[in-house]
């Protein structure tokens, strides 16, 4: 049984916030000249009183507006993932589901799966529908942290804030030989987990009341380490993915990254021995999408006729300190 | 102590960390080019289980090359003293002249080489057995091996000295040693460990018996 990605729709909140806003707060920071923490020109933040629930049903609107809302709303899978959930205690998956006026089979909230997490939605809704679970899966990732974690008055003068940006992408899975996934490798190094971190002076659980604001911690030498896994992984997963289907990484047509930074977006381009003009990315218009990346700069690039049909596109990620990896092959059958 | 304004230099007193940290994140790659690696050196490292001392006695002698290089055979001693002359398979009928500069405190043995002539011994292979487990902290050995890309490899300079009509040059295998010596370091070890895992000499008997 083939299953196909046939769709991607994307929403990203509001105006473009330059790089000017952050220079307004900006302190002396050690990490401001890191290559890793460079600004992108723009970015996008959700607004103070927009859910993840929001971002994604405005994500949708394209689906729907494509496909029917029959479609949408009768999908009998929703994988959903959201960088900072509206509710930590039970995520979004069920609120998702309710607000697309779905009563899916299945909810699948996912929290591991990071800036790969579309790519892991992808695998687990092939993996669903190939088993009997039904005929039409939902994706639905929203990376929501650029205009709440990292935009609070202590965090936003670091260099680290002025890199993510928000925005949320809803792609459509269905039994179909239109534009099949042909193959996904994900990979787990549980040993990274606890690298990446909330870090809050004076110490705290984050859930604790308490005076200081939550950011993702990094030290220097941490930096290294995951620029080093980051180059590692996204290349191995890739590859892992490119041999079993039989293309060689330098013959795909297209490559979608996330994109954290522009370190990572050469490095990877290097590795699969690819020209700039297919590798798409969006970075200096909005920023380390985080999971929103894959789908947005996919959405980006067959808007832009840069995917055609019959090209087989590879997209590929790794998570928050290196502890998940994960790609998927797909030829494009076009939308 | 003083130094002058240097362009190019980094020390921690004219560029703290926040600086040096993106110059280091710049030059790291999740791949880089044949070219950068084994372009300039030639650099291929092991681990031996094999006890370093033994392995720098059986490196020191010139004919252990005759058991684990892939292509150099038949060593015998020319007149000068600690000079080999062998044959390279990889040029037909071309011979290899060899001497070993070898120092035990150092444990550094260097291979000093040449093909067809052995006046001017320019292809150097540096080699050095380190203990495994001052490294490691593991028992045996650590062998480094480098070669650098003398301008010889490109450019024969005593042509008169080749047989006639041989198609190749040693220097149109730059671009292979870095697998091609490896290989030869994987026989090194596939050796050693077979002689050190099965209580034998690790330099054999037709070696010791006739120097």
């Amino acid at each position: 049984m083939t299953v196909s990605l046939l769709d991607v729709a994307t929403y990203l909140p509001g105006e473009p916030i330059d790089a000017d806003y952050y220079a307004r707060f900006a302190d002396s920071d050690d990490l401001r000249d890191n290559l890793m923490f460079r600004a992108p020109r723009h970015r996008h933040h959700v607004a103070p009183d927009e859910t993840a629930v929001d971002m994604i049903e405005r994500a949708a609107a394209g689906l729907v507006e494509r496909h029917g809302q029959d479609t949408i709303a009768g999908a009998d899978v929703l994988i959903t993932h959201t960088q900072l959930p509206d509710m930590p205690f039970h995520g979004g998956g069920g609120a998702t589901a309710h607000r697309l006026g779905m009563k899916p089979s299945w909810v699948i909230d996912l929290h591991n799966g990071g800036c790969a997490a579309f790519v892991f939605g992808m695998q687990l809704a092939r993996q669903l529908l190939s088993s009997g679970a039904g005929r039409t899966a939902l994706i639905a990732v929203a990376q929501n942290a650029a205009g709440q974690i990292f935009d609070q008055p202590t965090v936003r003068c670091k260099a680290q804030a002025a890199v993510p940006g928000d925005g949320a992408a809803v792609g459509l899975v269905a039994v179909s030989d239109r534009s099949p996934i042909l193959d996904v490798q994900t990979r787990t190094y549980g040993e990274y987990a606890g690298d990446m971190t909330i870090a809050v002076d004076p110490p705290r659980k984050w859930w604790q009341p308490g005076t200081g604001e939550g950011c993702i911690g990094f030290t220097e030498s941490k930096i290294t380490e995951v620029l080093a896994r980051g180059n590692r992984q996204v290349p191995e997963v890739s590859y892992a993915v490119c041999d079993r289907i039989g293309i060689r990484p330098a013959d795909l047509d297209l490559f979608v990254s996330n994109q954290p930074n522009r370190v990572f977006l050469r490095n990877w381009r290097e590795a699969l021995e690819l020209p700039p003009e297919r590798h798409v990315d969006t970075f200096d218009e909005c920023g380390n999408l985080f999971a929103a990346g894959i789908p947005v700069n996919l959405d980006r690039a067959i808007s832009d006729g840069r995917l055609g049909d019959g090209d087989v596109v590879l997209m590929a990620a790794f998570a928050h300190a290196g502890d998940f990896a994960g790609a998927a092959a797909v030829r494009w059958g076009g939308r | 102590m003083t130094l002058p304004r240097l362009d190019g230099l980094i020390r921690i007193e004219t560029t703290p960390r926040e600086k040096a940290t993106p110059v280091i994140m710049e030059m790291m790659r999740s791949v880089y080019p044949h070219d950068e690696v084994f372009g300039e050196f030639c650099t291929v490292n092991s681990h031996i289980d094999c006890p370093p001392g033994d392995l720098f006695d059986y490196l020191a002698d010139t004919r252990c090359l005759e058991e684990w290089t892939y292509s150099l055979r038949g060593f015998t001693p020319t007149e000068e003293p600690g000079l080999w002359l062998a044959y390279d398979r990889l040029g037909s009928e071309t011979k290899i002249f060899t001497r070993t500069v070898a120092d035990r405190d150092a444990m550094t043995v260097d291979y000093h080489c040449a093909w067809d002539q052995g006046a001017h011994l320019w292809m150097i292979y540096l080699m050095r057995v380190v203990d495994a487990q001052l490294v490691f902290d593991r028992p045996g050995s650590v062998v480094l091996w480098t070669n650098c890309h003398h301008p010889f490899y490109d450019h024969n300079p005593y042509p008169e000295t080749a047989p006639p009509q041989r198609p190749v040059w040693v220097g149109d295998f730059w671009d292979m040693f870095g697998a091609g010596h490896l290989l030869e370091l994987r026989n090194l070890k596939a050796i050693a460990e077979y002689r050190h895992h099965n209580g034998l000499p690790i330099t054999p008997d037709w070696m010791r018996s006739n120097r």
